[in-house]
């Protein structure tokens, strides 16, 4: 009876519909592009200015912004889910694709490669145009690469983290708060913990991106010895882990 | 096909939905029903696998939802209209529901076409009346062509227009040979649209059954005869004496019960007497439904032990 005949729809059908889903809310669009303006913007900001430590680099200063809009790009990530929640379309979605696991890696996927190759361009274009800006030879230059494709990176991952986090907690404002204070309160509360705030603070996903940023603010006493690199990869681990723990808390609840 | 086996559901030590085993079947409207709070949500969305059984199984088309390669193809569903994203518009909604199940493009514009919502296909959703939500959850629900469609209350929020273009859709898709399932609270909307029932009561089945036979086996209803003024007390007393209840019926005439439309007639020609209506009458599914959901109304307190042969009685 059914007219239909096309392919079983697989985790392409599924990257596809959330793709649709994203490309077509203002509000999604706008968080999306603020990542990107923020951190222009930030740059030509601090190059006017000239608002930067004497220790500072040129990467860590035309990337000062940089923090907003990674903290904007883990709450695009919980709103992706979120949104789904609060506006019930939740249901939809699952009884379109039931394999829920499958809705959650297309979800990830997604964040994943719309934010990396913004923040790759955004970043570059800010250092670019801060480097320009900034008087010759003030500041450190700062190693821009391989770096900035590790700070693109680490957006992917934050959106994903934000995601995660959505997924377990189901309610915009909770999941937001959540995203927020993982970013924040570390490096805000992190004195209080004394000789542990290295590694509270240093675990941070804020901590990671000052590091690969090179900034005046990644002082081994404020956020760990722990190297660039390997920081990414450490929020990357607990990122991976709460995805997975956002996957069977999602397949197991009923919606 | 849908067919649930000892369906149950329990949120902690409530139950939801208890034991229930059913089957729809294809080329049929099956209307389900059952008071608020009786459990036909929660079996719906068991149906789609949004929730999970406590206990028993229920497939669609002989599978496990969750186990349909395109769902969308085989199953359309419309539980709640309002589960659209006020900031998208209507055409990409639904274009991103034919994405997720590769189906073609152009089924967006023939639902939307067929619902009638192409004038409006590139408005945002949340500017859309109650009315027009409902229509772009049964656009959804039609999208992938589907053999079975299971509606949640579709004409909520319908104008007397609406009602009869969901009801002549659900007749024909049926008439095509699908499945089609429905709740509704509205009875006279039921009784006019399906052709089989599933009542439920706090969970438990209470019939399952032709509609038709549903209300005759259920009915309280009689035959209606009018006779000249000068002659209606001559019939009521001919009437009473066979041994029938005699009433006045609420459009006039008699209410006889006891015996059938044949008998009377026989008897008012024997004792020439003039019938000017002779008209067998069935209680309406509403007031069969009201009676026997009365007894399993949720809100009636635990002191009432619930036997499912009362409803029945």
């Amino acid at each position: 009876m059914n007219t239909i005949t096309t392919r079983t729809p697989g985790f392409r059908e599924a990257a596809a519909f959330e793709w649709t889903k994203f490309s077509s809310l203002r509000s999604t669009r706008w968080t999306t592009a603020a990542v990107g303006l923020l951190t222009v913007a930030g740059a030509v900001f601090v190059g006017l200015s000239g608002s930067l430590q004497p220790d500072d680099t040129v990467l860590g200063g035309s990337l000062t912004l940089a923090v907003v809009a990674l903290m904007i790009a883990g709450v695009a990530g919980a709103l992706a889910v979120c949104g789904e929640y609060s506006s019930g379309t939740i249901g939809s979605t699952l009884a379109a694709v039931p394999r829920r696991g499958r809705v959650l890696t297309a979800k990830a996927a997604l964040l994943a490669g719309v934010l990396f190759p913004l923040a790759l361009v955004s970043c570059t274009v800010a250092y670019v145009l801060g480097d320009a800006i900034l008087e010759d030879g003030a500041y450190a230059q700062g190693e821009p690469f391989p770096a900035l494709l590790g700070i693109a990176a680490l957006f992917a991952v934050v959106a994903v983290l934000g995601l995660a986090i959505g997924t377990l907690l189901r309610h915009s404002a909770g999941a937001v708060t959540a995203v927020i204070a993982v970013m924040l309160l570390p490096s805000l509360f992190g004195p209080l913990f004394g000789n542990l705030q290295r590694w509270i603070a240093g675990a941070t996903p804020t901590a990671a991106l000052e590091k690969l940023t090179q900034t005046s603010d990644a002082s081994a006493e404020a956020v760990g010895s722990l190297g660039a690199w390997p920081s990414l990869a450490l929020v990357t681990g607990y990122t991976l882990l709460l995805l997975l723990l956002a996957a069977r808390s999602l397949h197991r609840r009923d919606v | 096909m849908i067919e649930a086996r000892e369906l149950t559901k329990r949120y902690g030590d409530r139950t939801a939905v208890d034991r229930l085993s059913f089957t729809v079947r294809p080329g049929l409207v099956t209307g389900f029903l059952g008071p608020n709070g009786a459990g036909k949500s929660t079996t719906m969305r068991m149906v789609l696998g949004l929730d999970a059984p406590s206990s028993g199984t229920v497939t669609v088309a002989g599978q496990r939802y969750d186990r349909l390669g395109a769902p969308l193809r085989v199953v359309g569903s419309l539980l709640d209209a309002k589960s659209v994203h006020g900031g998208r518009t209507v055409r990409r909604h639904l274009l991103g529901l034919a994405r997720s199940n590769a189906i073609p493009r152009r089924r967006v514009d023939e639902v939307l076409e067929l619902v009638g919502l192409a004038d409006v296909a590139d408005q945002r959703a949340k500017g859309l009346s109650l009315g027009m939500g409902q229509r772009l959850g049964i656009a959804a629900a039609l999208l992938g062509d589907p053999e079975v469609l299971i509606l949640d209350e579709p004409v909520n929020g319908l104008d007397t227009e609406g009602i009869r273009w969901i009801r002549d859709l659900l007749k024909s898709q049926a008439a095509q040979g699908r499945t089609v399932f429905l709740s509704s609270h509205l009875m006279s909307e039921m009784e006019l649209t399906a052709d089989h029932l599933i009542v439920i009561g706090r969970g438990r089945l209470l019939a399952d059954t032709d509609m038709r036979d549903f209300i005759r086996t259920n009915s309280q209803g009689g035959t209606r005869v009018r006779t000249p003024d000068d002659e209606a007390q001559r019939m009521r007393a001919l009437l009473e004496s066979r041994g029938a209840r005699v009433a006045l019926d609420a459009t006039g005439g008699w209410r006889v019960t006891g015996l059938g439309p044949s008998e009377v007639g026989e008897l008012a020609r024997e004792h020439r007497l003039a019938v000017h209506e002779l008209t067998p009458v069935l209680s309406s599914l509403e007031e069969v439904y009201t009676q026997m959901t009365r007894s399993s109304v949720e809100f009636r307190g635990a002191e009432t032990p619930y036997e499912t042969e009362e409803a029945f009685r």
